[in-house]
């Protein structure tokens, strides 16, 4: 990689002469590994990077973040109630426009250079991105219903922060891995780099990502929700299909 | 080797699955029952959900008791007449079922309806397991002759609607096997289970049907009763999962057929003792999740 980097570089700065890649030339510019990812049969979760370069101004401290965001979902949040000696889930709250998958990786924690405000108007915070859609049950929180979202989203992987997870190096460029599990959903992902001097924004730059199923994975997730009932069928077929063979192939003899 | 459930929309580790499946289809193969009770309590502890666990389940019933009908039908142990009427009952029951499943999936209470079915049924079923298992070695230990069951009219002889059924001796009322097959019907929508285990011990202590057609005569009408459930769930809940149905069919019939041999060859109680503890234990860590104060108060539904 030491020896690839004034390349990258190179070709950095090449990239940034093309209007298309660059909103205010001569600040940022980023670019992904992968942006298309394909879901097949072995599909274990995607792994790639999103690299960049950029300009120092002068004595300022720059901080760069890129986030990584799924399409958003509706969530719906119960919190467990005692019934009868049983923990039932009860008193749902529902969200809606939740991130189904949130990653952010900076070069220090961003609470210590951006003000609570700004990360919420940014769109740095995946629990202040969820919108509350119904009213939360009187003797509750609403603030404990979301932060809970998050914790339970953290728990199964869609949810990840990496406080110094994004590597900015002396001469200015950057690389921040990122690792999008099995479970989180298909769709567009929106990537974004965020580059900040002396903890205000300087240049923002959106770029996206696809997750798509393709192969057999993506036919019978289509058969399955297109032509249900035939799928149906088709699955009973196949499992009298292999009952009788294996009567077959088992038979006494 | 990790294989992506395009249903269940997660990577499994697909010889895991297997292994498992053909497990417990060796075990349930060599003591005669379905071993779907057991086998999607393990799915879900596993980590699928359980709507996918339970709606994929049925087809593998499915295509094991196929396997297992056409050895009793080649030895004359069907009672097609029977058969059917334990499948008509089984069409509504489990229409009923599916219905019940999909509101409960809708409002977010599926895995508790699904859990308590499985800490009752598992509970009662385990315990008469071991209790009868217990019994009949306490017989054999004593010498003494093995318990004779008396051929009495029962009241399903009493009922209207009486039918002459020639390949099992009987001429009952109609009701009692058509409840019977609701009843199976509504434990295969929601439990994903094939449901001999509460059929046959009902056609043999209800109906007084000759033991020897008894087993084929429950795998006729849970052929037809899971299969409509796979239908029935593809078309309304769309939690079928075909790769995983292939994974779980593919280890459970060969393990069934591997252990209806050894099986034949075993003394059965001790297999019973065995399998009525796995199941009971099941059952009482189904209810520890249920009663025992979680960790987090929150859950994520969707």
């Amino acid at each position: 990689m030491t020896v690839l980097r004034p390349l990258l570089v190179a070709i950095l700065l090449a990239c940034l002469a093309a209007p298309a890649l660059a909103q205010r030339p001569g600040d940022l510019a980023a670019g992904i590994t992968e942006e298309e990812v394909a879901v097949t049969s072995d599909y274990q979760g995607a792994r790639l990077t999103v690299f960049g370069v950029h300009w120092r101004g002068g004595r300022a401290k720059s901080d760069v973040v890129v986030l990584l965001r799924g399409p958003g979902e509706e969530e719906i949040v119960r919190r467990k109630r005692r019934v009868l000696g049983l923990w039932i889930d009860s008193d749902p709250v529902r969200f809606s426009e939740a991130p189904s998958f949130f990653a952010l990786a900076s070069t220090r924690p961003i609470g210590t250079f951006l003000s609570a405000s700004t990360i919420a108007n940014l769109g740095l915070d995946p629990g202040a991105l969820a919108r509350l859609e119904s009213s939360t049950p009187a003797d509750s929180d609403p603030a404990a219903y979301r932060r809970a979202l998050v914790r339970l989203k953290r728990a199964e992987g869609l949810y990840r922060e990496s406080a110094y997870g994004l590597n900015l190096e002396e001469d200015g460029a950057f690389k921040a891995p990122f690792m999008i599990p099995a479970n989180a959903p298909v769709g567009a992902y929106s990537v974004d780099v965020f580059l900040f001097r002396n903890g205000r924004l300087v240049q923002q730059k959106p770029g996206e990502i696809v997750i798509s199923r393709i192969g057999v994975e993506k036919t019978i997730h289509t058969a399955a929700h297109t032509w249900p009932l035939l799928y149906g069928i088709a699955t009973v077929l196949f499992a009298l299909a292999a009952g009788y063979l294996a009567a077959f192939a088992f038979r006494r003899r | 080797m990790s294989l992506y459930l395009p249903i269940a929309e997660m990577s499994v580790n697909a010889l895991l699955i297997i292994l498992v499946s053909g497990g417990i289809g060796f075990l349930s193969g060599m003591v005669g029952v379905g071993g779907g009770f057991i086998l999607t309590p393990a799915l879900i502890f596993m980590g699928i959900p359980p709507s996918v666990a339970v709606a994929t389940q049925a087809s593998q019933i499915t295509a094991s008791s196929f396997s297992g009908v056409i050895a009793h039908a080649r030895r004359r142990g069907l009672d097609l007449r029977m058969g059917l009427l334990l499948s008509a009952g089984g069409v509504v029951g489990s229409t009923f079922g599916v219905q019940i499943f999909a509101i409960m999936k809708a409002l977010g209470q599926l895995d508790l309806l699904i859990t308590i079915f499985y800490v009752f049924f598992l509970g009662v079923v385990g315990a008469l397991m071991l209790w009868e298992s217990l019994a009949a070695l306490q017989r054999r230990a004593k010498g003494g002759p093995p318990a004779r069951r008396r051929r009495k009219r029962g009241w399903a002889h009493r009922l209207p609607l009486r039918m002459r059924f020639p390949q099992s001796g009987l001429f009952i009322s109609v009701i009692p096997p058509i409840g019977i097959g609701v009843l199976t019907g509504v434990l295969a929508a929601i439990m994903g289970v094939g449901g001999g285990f509460i059929a046959v011990p009902a056609m043999i202590y209800l109906l007084r049907m000759p033991t020897g057609v008894v087993v084929g005569t429950s795998l006729f009408s849970i052929i037809i009763i899971t299969a409509l459930v796979t239908v029935l769930q593809s078309a309304q809940t769309q939690t079928v999962d075909l790769v995983l149905a292939v994974l779980l069919i593919l280890g459970g019939v060969i393990g069934a057929q591997f252990g209806a041999r050894l099986g034949a060859r075993l003394k059965a109680e001790e297999l019973r003792i065995i399998l009525g503890v796995i199941v009971f234990a099941t059952a009482l860590l189904l209810l520890w999740d249920l009663v025992a104060q979680p960790s987090e108060l929150y859950v994520l539904s969707r």
